[in-house]
C-alpha cells in the first residue's frame, strides 16, 4: 500500500467563543493516498468543515490548534513558516468549497481570475497561461470555455461556475483536492455531472481527493474509503463498501438508517436519530454518542471509548464493538 | 370525492421591459399547469431550480399574478385580490428558509401568534396560545421567549410548522421544508408533518427537489420543466415506471447511497435552458435521449394515459418501463 499522501495524526482543534472554547475535533487521525477519493461523512457540527479546512490551513483566526500535526507527504506542514504554508495552498493542495459565488471575485472576470490564480508558476507569459485555463475548463466540462473565460461569475450558472471552480483549483495539478460539499448548492441533475466529473478528473489526474459532505449518496458514488465523523471525532472508518454494507459504530448505523433514499419501501414515518449533539464546550467524559445510543451502557458515558481495529483500513471508535 | 384545490391551465406572464418608452415583452414562466389536490393528500412538486415549482405556489396563493386559466379553492374561484385574502386563513406557507422567514425582532410566541393579530382574531392569553401552538409541534414552552438567532436549523423549522398551522388551514404549502437540514432531523420534522396530516386532516403541496423525500411523503406527485408539467401520477406508479424521458432522468441522476449501485454513464446532460430562450417544440428537446425531429418543432400536448397519469411527451405511449431502450436503438 502506497504512503499517504496527507495525513492528519491526533489533530485537535478548538475555537476560542465568547466565555470559553469548543472542541471541534478531538485527536482525530485520518490519512489519504495518492489516487484515492476520501470521503469525510457527517452531520452538521461534527466537524467535517473544520477538518477539510485543517487540511489546507485555513483555519478561522479564533481557532487553535491543541495537538496533533498534518503532513503532506511526511512534512509536518503546521511547523513550517506562513509563507512557506501559503505556497502549498493552491499548488500542493486545492480546495473546492461548496458556494462557487463565494470562491470568485465578483469583480473580475473568471478567465483573469484563472490566470492569477497561476502566480506561482514565474517564467510562462500570461498568453500561455490564458490557453492553460481556456484549456482546464475545456476538461472540466463548460462548452464555450472562451466565452465563459470573457464572463463575470455572476454570469455563469450554479453548475458552471462549481465546474470553473474545480478548473481553478486543478490549474497547478495539486497533488490533493479537497472539496467541501461541492455538490450541495446544486440541484440533483447538476449535482450527478459534477460527482461524473470528479471521477474522470480523479482518473485522469491521479490526485488524491477528500470529498466533505452530509450527503450519503454522493461519497456511494465517489469515494474509495469514508471516515464517518460525530461530535469532533472519527467514529468509523472503513472501506466504502463495507461501510453501507456492514457498518459497525451504532452512529454508522443510525445514520445510514434514517437517509430515507436507502429505504425502498415508501413509509410515512421515517427513522430518526433521537436526542442532540452534545454540547463540545463541555465534552463529555465518555463517549459522544452515548446519550443517543441504543447499546450504550454505564462505562459508555464514563470512561471514553477505545479505537478497535476490525480488519484492513477500518477500525470504529466504541466499546461495544467486537473486533 | 371534491377536490380541495383544482388549478386548471394556469400560466403566468412576467412583464419584463419597458424603460423609456421601449416595448414591454413579456416572459412566460408558467403555461398549462393542471393539477388537483384532494383533501388529505399529499403532492409532491417536482423540479430543478428554474423550473417554476416556487412560481406555481406562489401563484395558488395570489402572491403572484395568474395571466391565464385558473385556481379554485374549496369550490370558488380565485381571481381577485379580494378572493385570495378570503382563504389565507384556508391556506399557509411554510418558507424554504425557515431562519430567515422568522422575524429577528420578534420572539417565537410573537412569531407563532402573529397570524391572529393580521387576522384580527382575538385570542384570551397569548402565552397560552403559544404554548399550546408549540406544544403542537414538540417544542418547550420556555421557547417561545427565545429570538430566532437562538434556535438550531430543526428547532425554526418547528416553529415555521406551528406558525402556518395557527389558524388552523386546511391546505399548507412547504416550500423545500427540510433544504440545510440533517438527515436525522429531516426524518424528525417529515414525521412531525405527518402526525399533524393525520391529527388535522391537513394537506401538503410540498415543493422539492428531493426525490427520496417525496418518494416518502407524497402521494401524488406533478413534475415540472421549465415552467410546463411534464409527468403527474400517484407517486408509486412514477417511481416504479416513469414515462416521461425527464422524469426517467431525474430518478436516474440522484445518487444512490450504495456503492454497489454506482452509475457510470451520466443519466442526464447539459443544463436546464435559460427562461429567456425557451427551446422551440418541447421544453426538453435540448437535453432528451430520445428527442425526434417533431420534438424541435411541436410542443407535445398533456397525455392522459388513465390511472391518474399524464405525461407531456410525444412519445409518451411508446415511452414504457423497457421501452425506453427500443426507442433508443
Amino acid at each position: 500500500m502506497s504512503e499517504p499522501v496527507l495525513s492528519v495524526e491526533n489533530l485537535s482543534l478548538r475555537y476560542r467563543v465568547p466565555g470559553g472554547t469548543v472542541a471541534a475535533l478531538r485527536s482525530v487521525s485520518i490519512a489519504v493516498r495518492q489516487g484515492e477519493v476520501l470521503g469525510i461523512a457527517g452531520e452538521s457540527g461534527c466537524g467535517k468543515s473544520t477538518l477539510a479546512a485543517a487540511m489546507i490551513d485555513l483555519t478561522g483566526a479564533n481557532a487553535e490548534i491543541t495537538s496533533g500535526t498534518v503532513r503532506l507527504r511526511g512534512q509536518d506542514i503546521l511547523s513550517l513558516s506562513r509563507d512557506s504554508r501559503r505556497r502549498l495552498r493552491g499548488r500542493e493542495i486545492a480546495m473546492v468549497f461548496q458556494d462557487p459565488m463565494t470562491a470568485f471575485s465578483p469583480v473580475l472576470t473568471v478567465g483573469e481570475q484563472l490566470v492569477d490564480f497561476q502566480f506561482n508558476i514565474n517564467d510562462v507569459p500570461r498568453r500561455e497561461k490564458w490557453i492553460r485555463a481556456q484549456h482546464m475548463l475545456a476538461r472540466v466540462g463548460l462548452t464555450d470555455p472562451d466565452l465563459a473565460m470573457s464572463r463575470f461569475p455572476h454570469e455563469l450558472s450554479g453548475g458552471m461556475r462549481q465546474r470553473a471552480a474545480i478548473a481553478a483549483a486543478l490549474l497547478m495539478r495539486p497533488a490533493v483536492l479537497i472539496a467541501d460539499e461541492p455538490t450541495t448548492a446544486l440541484d440533483v441533475t447538476m449535482e450527478a455531472q459534477i460527482v461524473h466529473l470528479l471521477r474522470e478528473l480523479q482518473a485522469d489526474y491521479r490526485c488524491a481527493i477528500v470529498i466533505v459532505t452530509h450527503h450519503l449518496g454522493v461519497i456511494a458514488e465517489l469515494c474509495d474509503r469514508v471516515a464517518v465523523m460525530y461530535a469532533g471525532e472519527v467514529v468509523e472508518e472503513a472501506p466504502v463498501d463495507v461501510l453501507y454494507h456492514d457498518p459497525r459504530h451504532p452512529y454508522t448505523r443510525a445514520l445510514l438508517a434514517c437517509d430515507p433514499a436507502l429505504i425502498e419501501e415508501a413509509t410515512g414515518r421515517l427513522p430518526a436519530i433521537g436526542g442532540r449533539l452534545p454540547d463540545l464546550a463541555h465534552p463529555p467524559p465518555g463517549c459522544a454518542f452515548a446519550e443517543r445510543c441504543r447499546l450504550s451502557t454505564e462505562r459508555c458515558r464514563i470512561v471514553p471509548p477505545p479505537r478497535v481495529a476490525l480488519g484492513p483500513d477500518r477500525s470504529a471508535l466504541c466499546h461495544e464493538v467486537a473486533p | 370525492m371534491t377536490a380541495l384545490l383544482t388549478i386548471d391551465d394556469l400560466g403566468v406572464d412576467l412583464a419584463l421591459g419597458g424603460w423609456f418608452g421601449a416595448a414591454r415583452r413579456s416572459l412566460n414562466i408558467l403555461a398549462g399547469v393542471t393539477l388537483d389536490l384532494k383533501p388529505g393528500e399529499t403532492l409532491g412538486l417536482v423540479g430543478e431550480s428554474g423550473s417554476g415549482k416556487t412560481t406555481l405556489a406562489r401563484a395558488v396563493l395570489g402572491l403572484q399574478q395568474i395571466t391565464g386559466g385558473s385556481v379554485r379553492f374549496e369550490g370558488s374561484d380565485l381571481a381577485r385580490p379580494a378572493d385570495f385574502r378570503a382563504i389565507r386563513r384556508r391556506t399557509a406557507l411554510m418558507f424554504q428558509d425557515a431562519t430567515a422567514s422568522l422575524s429577528p425582532r420578534m420572539t417565537v410566541g410573537e412569531a407563532v401568534t402573529e397570524p391572529f393579530a393580521i387576522h384580527r382574531i382575538a385570542i384570551r392569553n397569548h402565552h397560552e396560545k403559544a404554548a399550546e401552538l408549540l406544544a403542537e409541534v414538540g417544542l418547550p414552552p420556555e421557547m417561545a421567549a427565545r429570538y430566532p438567532h437562538e434556535l438550531s436549523g430543526g428547532q425554526a423549522r418547528r416553529v415555521g410548522v406551528a406558525r402556518a398551522l395557527a389558524l388552523k388551514p386546511v391546505l399548507v404549502i412547504a416550500d423545500e421544508p427540510t433544504a440545510g437540514l440533517d438527515v436525522s432531523v429531516q426524518a424528525e420534522i417529515l414525521n412531525l408533518m405527518s402526525d399533524l396530516k393525520a391529527r388535522h386532516g391537513l394537506s401538503y403541496m410540498i415543493i422539492t427537489h428531493n426525490l427520496a423525500l417525496v418518494r416518502h411523503v407524497a402521494d401524488r406527485i406533478a413534475v415540472l420543466y421549465l415552467g410546463r408539467l411534464v409527468e403527474t401520477g400517484p407517486t408509486r406508479a412514477i417511481f416504479a415506471a416513469p414515462r416521461h424521458p425527464y422524469t426517467q432522468s431525474l430518478i436516474a441522476a440522484e445518487p444512490k447511497p450504495d456503492p454497489r449501485k454506482r452509475r457510470t454513464d451520466l443519466a442526464i446532460r447539459g443544463e436546464i435552458p435559460s427562461i429567456l430562450r425557451r427551446p422551440v417544440g418541447c421544453e426538453f428537446n435540448t437535453r432528451c435521449p430520445l428527442a425526434q425531429d417533431i420534438c424541435r418543432a411541436e410542443p407535445p400536448a398533456l397525455n392522459d394515459l388513465g390511472q391518474g397519469r399524464a405525461v407531456r411527451c410525444h412519445f409518451a405511449k411508446d415511452i414504457t418501463e423497457g421501452g425506453r431502450h427500443e426507442l433508443e436503438h
